[in-house]
């Protein structure tokens, strides 16, 4: 029990720092919503290592994290962010557990479910329908971030099962 | 990556020709933008040409056949003067500050 506490703290953790230094990169932070998402690489892993249950935990808390260190809580990138990493993860289980898709696969649903959240937000917010047309472009930045992430947690995942 | 990885991406391109599909539409109305302030509104229906003050110079629009076309500006690489006539999406001249998007009547001018 213990030992998988720890395990989960350290996997939060670099999910914070993955997604701090992600913030780095300028080049992902032209667009607004296009991200390369490398915090995706832990849920990924807890998924197939871990449980469901343990990725939810980890996206909400590396969301309230994040938003106390950069953002600011309850502000209305928060809840772009908490919509987004809520609905990958949901989307992400249910594929892994009931498609044949590999984890490449996997990651790009969870990109993709993880922009359609964030234009659903954003059309609530903003209420103009308008908004869908940013939704090709963030789908096709999402299958490119998608198959990196995917990669980067496939060959993690075996180096993991290795050791 | 399997391949039913590859069908997912197959699907998901198809998806968004789809939207990009849907979301085309005929505009009736060009807004012209110089630090995003509206500067210029232009009927589309009237072929003629039109010159705005931009950062580096004048640029010059010209509207035919209902579209329109950046015909000179002052830039380095000229990318907004090189699209072609169009009615659709924006058009960006960032060296000049400009940006040019469309819109489906008279009032409605953020729309898109």
């Amino acid at each position: 029990m213990n030992k998988k506490i720890a395990k989960i703290a350290m996997l939060l953790s670099i999910s914070v720092v993955l997604a701090l230094i992600e913030s780095f990169i300028p080049l992902f932070n032209m667009m607004p919503g296009i991200k390369l998402g490398l915090a995706n690489i832990v849920i990924v892993f807890v998924i197939y290592d871990l449980s469901f249950k343990d990725a939810i935990y980890i996206s909400i808390l590396r969301v309230i994290l994040i938003g106390i260190l950069r953002t600011g809580l309850f502000s209305i990138s928060f809840f772009f962010s908490l919509v987004g990493a809520l609905l990958s993860v949901i989307t992400m289980y249910l594929v892994k557990r009931y498609s044949k898709l590999s984890v490449v696969g996997v990651s790009i649903s969870g990109a993709i479910s993880h922009s359609i959240g964030q234009i659903i937000v954003a059309m609530l917010f903003l209420s103009n329908i308008n908004i869908i047309y940013y939704l090709p472009i963030l789908l096709i930045s999402s299958i490119i971030t998608g198959i990196i992430v995917g990669m980067v947690s496939d060959r993690l995942l075996n180096y993991y099962k290795s050791i | 990556m399997n391949k039913y990885d590859i069908k997912l991406i197959v699907i998901i391109l198809f998806v968004v020709v789809f939207i990009l599909f849907l979301t085309r539409k005929n505009n009736n109305y060009a807004n012209v933008y110089y630090n995003n302030e509206l500067v210029l509104k232009i009927d589309l229906n009237i072929d003629k040409e039109y010159s705005v003050e931009g950062y580096n110079g004048i640029v010059k629009i010209k509207v035919k056949d209902n579209k329109l076309k950046v015909i000179e500006e002052t830039s380095k690489f000229h990318i907004c003067s090189k699209m072609d006539y169009t009615n659709n999406g924006v058009i960006v001249c960032l060296p000049n500050k400009i940006t040019i998007n469309f819109s489906n009547n008279e009032l409605d001018t953020i729309a898109g």
